[in-house]
């Protein structure tokens, strides 16, 4: 692998972002990697525009990456994804949920938008991009708040970054025993989807 | 988020933290009794990653109601020889100034640690305060860490250090070292042997002699000389690499800086000092070093007050070498640093040949120009039936929204100036809101003028303001938005709870108990989810004369929605929505969104209130039973 790998995780305060950066740093951790994230918390959290650093290799210095340098764009809401869109490297891949939660203003300016729209221009700008039904495994899994885990298994499938069992010893670690059962699954569900589909 | 084995792993592990919980983690290596702060972005998580294990650890971890008494409480237990912290972010500091720079004259006698949080950017804070000034002002030794792991050990050496030179140490960190996670190899946990004594010594602790101040300030200037001598001890300061070309950084900088050389290609060329000791500033380690180079670049966050130091350093030692940095425009002076920027800096300081080569050369896609998603209140928040109770007590007595000045505090509430409520016109420090109003009514102001705070803010600064507005007597209306916790910095305690977050039971103290004892012209408390209520509670005391004071109470909905109190949730029936999209713009619910043409309520983040089905001309939202689907 890279020396070290960019991820980039787009989302809307409250969907699980920073959970997601936290189980990837987690879990990088105990296979061995050296990592360094970067989140901004506090007011951002509820409902505003979240976006989370991640970088696993070896030595990391800098926790923040440049734009056109993210190997992974992690997308849990596509207008977030759209709004990060340039930080994909030249041979970076974009994994989104199929998950539309505009603003107030674009609800107002653009109410015709719907998901497909977006979906097109992020796939008419960037090919390499991965439309996950993340909604639809979530709630497969038992909850719609486990479509940050849909994404984790989706990019373990595409990437081979980390190792299932490190991932689940992480989320075992960081979530309530309940949510953690359901985020597994979650995981699970996904990553066999993927696995599938590759 | 951090997990109990990281708080009591064995030495030698390596575990992911972030740099609040490294400081955690360093603060029981160190065996620190007393931990208190005021919660503030991005300092909280020290405080909340200690609470559930205080008994267990035996440390007092409580939030204090505010930044001076939280220094005041971990200063009185220092000099009785406990190990303290006192945790803030920067504005925090100001606040506890006062005794701060009282604490250099008389000093400690166990370790006393301040934690101050900056935030460059700024990400959450209401000015890009550059702390480092407050020790020179104050005359205490400050450390500063670039990462997690020295976050860390940082805050054990911070404590040897104030325990040698028996002075408060600040250990001053920023957002990208308070909240970068990154792998720490976890130190030995030391128990150190802390006798409670009060010592008595009226020339140190007692200000009311002049004689004695003289002779402690005497006293304090003769430490600061042997600061940098103790902090040598623990190699806080380095240099990195050889080359005539020299970078001074300290803190997060340095990490972009030590990737940048690495991506220019210019580590046979550049040497960097960095530093650890931040004031007073290593003067010898940095001669020593500087001295050779042909040219210095400084790279840091804020204000240029390395640059200065360097600058002085030189000079005093009649060295004339080139300095480079903010003054010179080579980083700017607002705003924090990133990667490309420090990148750009170091080409062009070396005269790289890469300097010409644009980051947007690199870029595989542009930039879009996506509508910006500022964050609003959250669905089910009470203030938001606050808002828009008020917006219409005042047009239902004949005011304009333009005309009636709304004072507002620091708190959730604060986000009400976003569209589609546009309702506060200021937002200044915290406690303002009742001050500034009452300066506008006495400045002739001949409107109504409103005042806005919550119910921490108003514990933390509300309280004198409220006192000396019922006092002169002046006309204003005071909404005290009471929502039970310090919502916007991630649910902390306030004094009205029964039981702290550590297990504490407390004596929970009223903002009403609190309001009735200051005896205001007019005390009424609402619940604002019952919107007519609290609707004419307003109208009533618009036109009144005196201090009004309208205490709002309803507990914050992601707490409600925590204890599940919401028994149902809405839907919009496709079928009946028109897409006039009077739901979102009289609320704001971000629970709402348009797609489509129609209205959608997002089923999982509703929390049930029903405000925007009260605003439906159509009738088309209704009340979803739980459990069922639309």
């Amino acid at each position: 692998m890279k020396r070290v790998v960019n991820i980039l995780v787009a989302s809307v305060g409250g969907q699980g972002g920073l959970t997601l950066s936290r189980t990837i740093a987690y879990a990088a951790t105990l296979d061995g990697y050296s990592v360094k994230t970067a989140e901004t918390l506090g007011m951002a959290q509820r409902y505003g525009s979240v976006m989370g650093f991640i970088r696993v290799g070896s030595s990391i210095k800098s926790p923040l990456f440049d734009p056109g340098e993210a190997d992974y764009i992690l997308g849990l809401e596509l207008t977030e994804t759209l709004r990060r869109l340039h930080y994909v490297s030249s041979s970076g891949l974009v994994i989104v949920a199929d998950e539309y939660k505009p603003s107030y203003t674009q609800s107002i300016k653009h109410p015709s938008l719907k998901a497909e729209d977006i979906i097109l221009e992020i796939k008419s700008l960037w090919p390499k991009t991965i439309i996950v039904p993340a909604r639809r495994l979530a709630e497969k899994a038992g909850n719609i708040r486990a479509l940050n885990m849909v994404i984790l298994g989706a990019f373990n499938a595409l990437s081979n970054l980390l190792s299932t069992k490190s991932i689940k010893t992480a989320i075992r670690e960081i979530l309530a025993e309940q949510t953690a059962l359901i985020s597994i699954k979650a995981y699970e569900l996904s990553y066999s989807y993927f696995q599938q589909t590759l | 988020m951090l997990t109990r084995s990281s708080i009591f792993a064995s030495p030698g592990v390596k575990v992911p933290l972030m740099g609040n919980e490294a400081i955690a983690r360093g603060l029981v290596e160190a065996d620190v009794k007393v931990l208190v702060g005021y919660p503030g972005t991005p300092s909280s998580e020290v405080i909340m990653t200690i609470q559930p294990y205080s008994r267990e650890l035996g440390i007092y971890v409580e939030w204090a109601v505010n930044e001076r008494v939280a220094f005041e409480i971990a200063l009185g237990a220092s000099i009785t020889g406990v190990r303290s912290m006192a945790t803030m972010k920067a504005p925090g500091l100001n606040v506890a100034s006062d005794p701060l720079l009282s604490a250099a004259y008389c000093g400690v006698e166990r370790g006393l640690v301040v934690l101050v949080a900056d935030d460059p950017g700024p990400h959450t804070t209401q000015t890009e305060q550059d702390s480092r000034w407050y020790a020179k002002l104050a005359k205490l030794p400050m450390i500063s860490p670039s990462n997690p792991q020295e976050a860390k050990d940082f805050t054990k050496i911070a404590f040897e250090i104030s325990e040698e030179l028996k002075l408060p140490v600040i250990l001053r960190t920023t957002t990208r070292v308070n909240h970068t996670v990154s792998d720490v190899v976890l130190g030995e946990i030391k128990k150190i042997a802390q006798e409670p004594r009060v010592p008595r010594d009226e020339p140190r602790f007692v200000r009311a002699g002049m004689q004695w101040n003289l002779e402690r300030h005497k006293w304090l200037n003769s430490r600061l000389q042997l600061v940098e001598d103790v902090a040598s001890k623990y190699s806080i300061n380095s240099s990195i690499g050889e080359g005539q070309l020299c970078v001074v950084a300290e803190g997060v900088a340095y990490d972009y800086v030590a990737e940048s050389i690495e991506e220019l290609d210019l580590s046979s060329k550049v040497k960097v000092i960095k530093l650890g000791l931040l004031y007073p500033a290593p003067r010898r380690f940095l001669l020593e070093n500087l001295v050779s180079c042909k040219s210095i670049l400084v790279i840091e966050e804020l204000d240029p007050y390395l640059e200065e130091q360097v600058k002085i350093t030189l000079y005093e030692n009649s060295v004339v070498i080139p300095v480079y940095g903010k003054t010179t425009g080579h980083t700017p002076l607002e705003g924090e640093l990133n990667k490309y920027i420090v990148k750009r800096a170091l080409a062009s300081f070396a005269k790289s040949a890469l300097q010409e080569i644009s980051i947007l050369e690199k870029i595989a896609v542009s930039p879009r120009d996506v509508l910006p998603r500022p964050p609003p209140l959250c669905p089910g928040c009470p203030h938001r039936f606050s808002f828009i109770a008020l917006k219409i007590a005042l047009s239902r007595k004949g005011f304009k929204l333009s005309e009636v000045p709304i004072f507002g505090d620091i708190g959730c509430y604060a986000l009400a100036f976003n569209p589609p409520l546009s309702m506060l016109w200021t937002e200044h420090s915290m406690g303002a809101s009742i001050s500034m109003a009452m300066g506008a009514k006495i400045a002739g102001y001949n409107k109504p003028v409103v005042a806005v705070i919550g119910d921490s803010t108003f514990y933390h600064a509300g309280i004198q303001p409220l006192i000396e507005a019922a006092n002169k007597g002046v006309d204003l209306i005071v909404m005290i938005l009471d929502n039970d916790v310090v919502a916007m910095t991630g649910h902390q305690s306030t004094p009205a709870w029964r039981v702290s977050e550590s297990g504490r039971v407390l004596k929970p103290i009223s903002v009403e108990s609190i309001v009735r004892a200051i005896n205001p012209d007019f005390v009424i408390t609402v619940d604002p989810y019952n919107l007519d209520e609290i609707i004419s509670a307003i109208t009533d005391v618009i036109s009144k004369p005196g201090v009004k004071v309208i205490i709002a109470k309803h507990p914050c909905a992601l707490l409600e929605r925590r204890k599940r109190v919401f028994e149902n949730k809405y839907y919009v029936e496709e079928s009946t929505c028109k897409g006039c999209k009077a739901c979102i713009m009289t609320t704001g619910c971000p629970a709402i969104v348009m797609e489509n043409n129609v209205a959608r309520i997002l089923v999982e983040d509703c929390n049930g209130c029903g405000l925007c089905s009260r605003f439906c001309p159509y009738k088309a939202i209704k009340i979803l039973a739980r459990g069922t689907s639309p």
